[in-house]
């Protein structure tokens, strides 16, 4: 694999960084969470990055889909070097490209269901109704349609998390970044947001991460990337037997 | 969801956007009108070229152009007869009251007797003197002394002699008796008030069965009869000291009686009075003290209805040409 | 998305309504303190806008208000009446005397004399009788505050007798007149019988009342007065001031008023601001999530700004509304006799509401344009 340069990355990558660093200030001293990673994501694979609390798995995933900015290295989403987007045009590439699904969900508690699901298309600029009308679609595949109109608080965990799920996947992005679907899940549960994330996440021209550390899950990913301290141990379709 | 009605969304900012929309029309509705209004009625003002113009202003009351005279009696007595009425345009020496004059007649009566009986004296000591004269003429005519005794002549001589000076004693009873009468017609005739001049009658303060002192007429007692030539009024007005040097004299005066304001009225120039004198405040009271000294000056008035005497007025007069305003305070 | 701004503000209906109320206290307190100070300190002019007719006070050099005048002699009418560009002048006097009660009570009053025949100087309106019984021998008309004073009972106070300076007064009127600072007793007659009223003095004539020439200014004409009497002239407008301003000079109340009216703007401040601080970090996660999906920080303002903006419309309408309220609702009650509201206090406490807004929205927002969206991977 090509590791010196942005210009090894394939056409076809969805995200290819180069070399990314990440250093934080904590107080006196500088530490680095990072430490030259090098990788590319794949459309329609499902991608996991794994990894234990503090290998900086959060802060790589941060990095590959445009919300942090690296201290040193390159990130090319769909071929858009992103770190050099104005912050503007970076939040605008967010919004048309990128779905989040937030650990929490981080759903608006005040807003239905369907309000929800369409906020990407809301700050598009798409009209309100028309929107509702999209995500309510969406709802309808994700079988919880006959919830549209009930605020976040009046439906259950799994429900608001189909309807945040809805929200990343509503404008149609080509990046799916999923942090820890199944941490507050028990393992059937579990199984069953991952089926259904693969049923509409996974598409051949569709990027899909997922950043978790549930091991009951890896079976399910086409690709499995292992960081540790910063640095990428492992990289293929299973995961190393010594996990 | 969106076409049920939301308190906090929908009812809550309509309802404040109404309220406060209320609010504001109440606002201005409720602000207060501190415009100034026209005075419903017009006060005094100077008209046409003095309405911008250098002028001075004064005010005043209406007199008779003889000034008001106060008629009095020369005697005292009752009155018992009142000819005139308030209004009455009466002649020069036209009969205003009569005072009692009974007295004055008993004289009058007395005196013409004691004519008559002076006369009648004259008359007897007349005859006497004329018997007494033809006597002594017949006896001087006798040649003949003898025809008469010495004695006879003598005391016809004593008669024709006392005859004569009884004669003279009538004629100077008569002319005392003349002169009596002649002194209580001319106190009857001091008993009847004449019109000095001829004019108007402004006030009649007495009615028969009155007592009239002489001092009437002065003092504190109102004046008997008041009258005065009103035609034509005059207005005096008063100037204050300070504004004198500014008044132009002569010219015509626009007045306007008060409570008539929008009557402007130009009054001929009469004269001003040589003396400054002390304003006469409108009050009157006895304790009225006065520190303001006024001209004042006399304005003839046009004929008109519109003027009373004793009336207060307010004038415009023109102040001369480039005369500097006083800046005394 | 501001659709979304404001759900997220009502949905929290504790906090919009601590928001509201908030922002409709300080309102209320600013405006509604303000223009009890503004129609106070007005009552000081009360004298001069009761005689509408009068563009022009001419009074003593020495005298200040309407209520502290030094008389002067009566040909000061004239020499005002000979300055070109006076259309008119009348005398108006104006004194304290106590007035004897049917009761026999006493009590201080303010005798105004107007003038005899054109009656220049009586309010613009009169609540009972017309302003002709004036003429009538030994007539006084008392103003509408004085009527609540002096006969409390509710008698009517019409064909009452009075006994002023061992002269006969008889109320034959009542006249709708704006109180004075004091709210005493004003008694309204023409200017022979006030001079009878009033204990004499060796000059009467407190103020002469002048109307301008068509053509004329105010200011022109008093100025010309100053210089061809030597007395002092002030406009309407600069006599209401110098009334308005001798409250402010010998009165507490401006200090009064002012802490306040500052204390509102305080409590706005604080209660505004915690509670629209408290507001943002509730929902900070809910914006990190939003500026993560691709919201930019200008929206996020916006939406604050939304959020803030109905806030402030909402609280600013109910204060504005409370005031009108508290000021008709009372409107009955002789203090408040007169009061209005100037239109510039409701401009004024919206631009407080407004600094209010500013202040503490962008104390709030700070803690959200400063959160990093990679923080909701956390």
């Amino acid at each position: 694999m090509d590791t010196t340069s942005i210009g090894g990355c394939a056409p076809e990558a969805a995200i290819c960084a180069r070399g990314i660093t990440r250093d934080f200030e904590a107080g006196q001293t500088t530490i680095r969470v990072l430490h030259g990673i090098d990788t590319d994501i794949r459309s329609g694979e499902l991608t996991y990055v794994v990894g234990e609390s503090g290998s900086g798995k959060t802060t790589l995933i941060s990095i590959m889909c445009g919300i942090l900015y690296p201290t040193e290295g390159e990130v090319k989403v769909f071929g858009t070097d992103i770190y050099k987007l104005t912050d503007t045009e970076l939040v605008n590439f967010r919004l048309k490209n990128i779905g989040f699904i937030f650990q929490q969900y981080n759903l608006i508690p005040s807003i239905d269901a369907a309000a929800n699901a369409a906020v990407p298309l809301i700050a598009q600029g798409v009209p309100l109704a028309e929107a509702r009308e999209r995500a309510k679609v969406l709802l309808d595949k994700l079988n919880i349609g006959n919830q549209a109109d009930k605020l976040p608080r009046q439906l259950s965990g799994g429900q608001q998390q189909r309807v945040a799920i809805a929200r990343a996947l509503v404008h149609e992005p080509r990046l799916v970044v999923c942090d820890e679907p199944t941490a507050a899940l028990d393992a059937r549960s579990g199984r069953r947001v991952m089926d259904l994330l693969r049923e509409v996440a996974v598409a051949p021209d569709r990027a899909c991460i997922i950043v978790t550390h549930d091991n009951r899950i890896f079976d399910l990913a086409d690709r499995i990337i292992v960081l540790e301290d910063g640095r990428i141990t492992h990289d293929g379709t299973e995961m190393p037997d010594d996990h | 969801m969106l076409r049920n009605l939301s308190f906090a969304r929908q009812i809550l900012p309509v309802g404040a956007l109404i309220g406060v929309a209320i609010a504001v029309w109440l606002i201005l509705v409720g602000l207060p009108d501190r415009s100034t209004a026209a005075p419903a009625e017009q006060p005094p003002k100077a008209v046409g070229k003095l309405a911008n113009g250098e002028r001075v202003a004064g005010a005043g009351v209406v007199e008779p152009a003889s000034e008001v005279i106060d008629i009095g009696s020369a005697l005292s007595g009752l009155v018992t007869d009142v000819l005139v009425r308030p209004g009455d345009r009466v002649a020069k020496g036209q009969v205003l009251f009569l005072v009692d004059a009974r007295a004055a007649r008993a004289s009058l009566d007395q005196a013409n007797a004691a004519i008559g009986e002076a006369r009648a004296a004259i008359a007897e000591a007349s005859t006497a003197q004329k018997t007494a004269r033809e006597q002594l003429a017949l006896y001087r005519s006798l040649a003949d002394p003898a025809a008469v005794s010495r004695s006879e002549v003598i005391r016809a001589e004593g008669e024709e002699a006392a005859a004569t000076s009884r004669l003279g004693s009538a004629r100077a009873r008569l002319a005392a008796a003349q002169s009596a009468a002649a002194a209580a017609r001319t106190e009857i005739e001091r008993l009847t008030v004449r019109a000095p001049i001829s004019g108007e009658i402004l006030a009649v303060n007495v009615h028969p069965g009155e007592f009239v002192a002489t001092q009437g007429g002065g003092g504190s007692n109102s004046p008997f009869i008041q009258m005065g030539e009103t035609n034509p009024l005059h207005v005096r007005v008063d100037i204050d000291e300070n504004e004198i040097g500014r008044v132009a004299l002569g010219q015509p005066a626009v007045i306007s009686p008060r409570g008539a304001a929008e009557l402007h009225v130009n009054a001929t120039f009469v004269r001003a009075e040589p003396q400054v004198v002390p304003k006469r405040s409108l009050t009157n009271s006895a304790a009225e003290r006065v520190d303001v000294r006024v001209l004042q000056l006399i304005y003839a008035l046009p004929p008109s209805e519109a003027f009373r005497v004793g009336q207060q007025i307010d004038a415009f007069i023109p102040a001369k040409a480039g005369a500097p305003a006083k800046t005394e305070g | 998305m501001l659709w979304i701004a404001i759900r997220m503000l009502t949905g929290d209906s504790q906090k919009f309504y601590g928001l509201l109320f908030g922002i409709a206290f300080s309102t209320l307190l600013i405006t509604q303190q303000m223009t009890i100070f503004v129609n106070l300190v007005e009552r000081g002019a009360s004298g001069v806008y009761n005689a509408p007719e009068a563009e022009v006070w001419v009074m003593d050099p020495v005298s200040r208000t309407t209520d502290v005048s030094y008389a002067m002699p009566s040909t000061a009418l004239d020499k005002v009446r000979s300055v070109p560009g006076v259309e008119w002048a009348v005398p108006h006097l104006r004194a304290q005397a106590n007035v004897r009660t049917a009761d026999g009570d006493l009590e201080g009053v303010a005798v105004i004399g107007v003038d005899d025949a054109t009656l220049i100087g009586l309010p613009k309106r009169m609540a009972t009788g017309d302003k002709n019984v004036l003429f009538a021998p030994d007539t006084v008309v008392i103003d509408d505050v004085g009527v609540t004073r002096l006969f409390s009972n509710g008698a009517s106070p019409l064909g009452e007798r009075l006994e002023l300076n061992d002269q006969r007064a008889v109320i034959r009127g009542i006249a709708d007149a704006i109180p004075s600072f004091t709210s005493t007793v004003v008694l309204y007659t023409r200017y022979s019988n006030a001079l009878n009223f009033v204990p004499g003095t060796r000059n009467r004539l407190s103020f002469v009342l002048v109307g301008i020439s068509p053509g004329q200014t105010a200011e022109g004409v008093a100025a010309r007065i100053e210089k061809e009497t030597g007395l002092k002239a002030e406009t309407r407008k600069e006599f209401a001031r110098a009334g308005v301003d001798f409250i402010i000079q010998n009165t507490g109340i401006p200090t009064n008023f002012g802490i306040t009216v500052f204390l509102g703007f305080v409590v706005g401040v604080a209660i505004v601001g915690l509670t629209f601080s408290l507001f943002l970090r509730d929902n900070i996660k809910q914006f990190g999530a939003l500026k993560a999906i691709g919201v930019t920080n200008s929206r996020i303002v916006q939406m604050v700004g939304v959020q803030a903006g109905l806030v402030g419309m909402i609280g600013y309408s109910l204060g504005v509304v409370g005031t009108v309220a508290f000021i008709k609702g009372f409107g009955s009650n002789p203090f408040f006799k007169g009061f209005y509201i100037p239109w510039q206090i409701p401009l004024i406490s919206l631009a407080a509401v407004v600094v209010i807004l500013a202040i503490t929205g962008f104390i709030a927002i700070r803690s959200v344009l400063r959160t990093e969206p990679a923080a909701v991977f956390r």
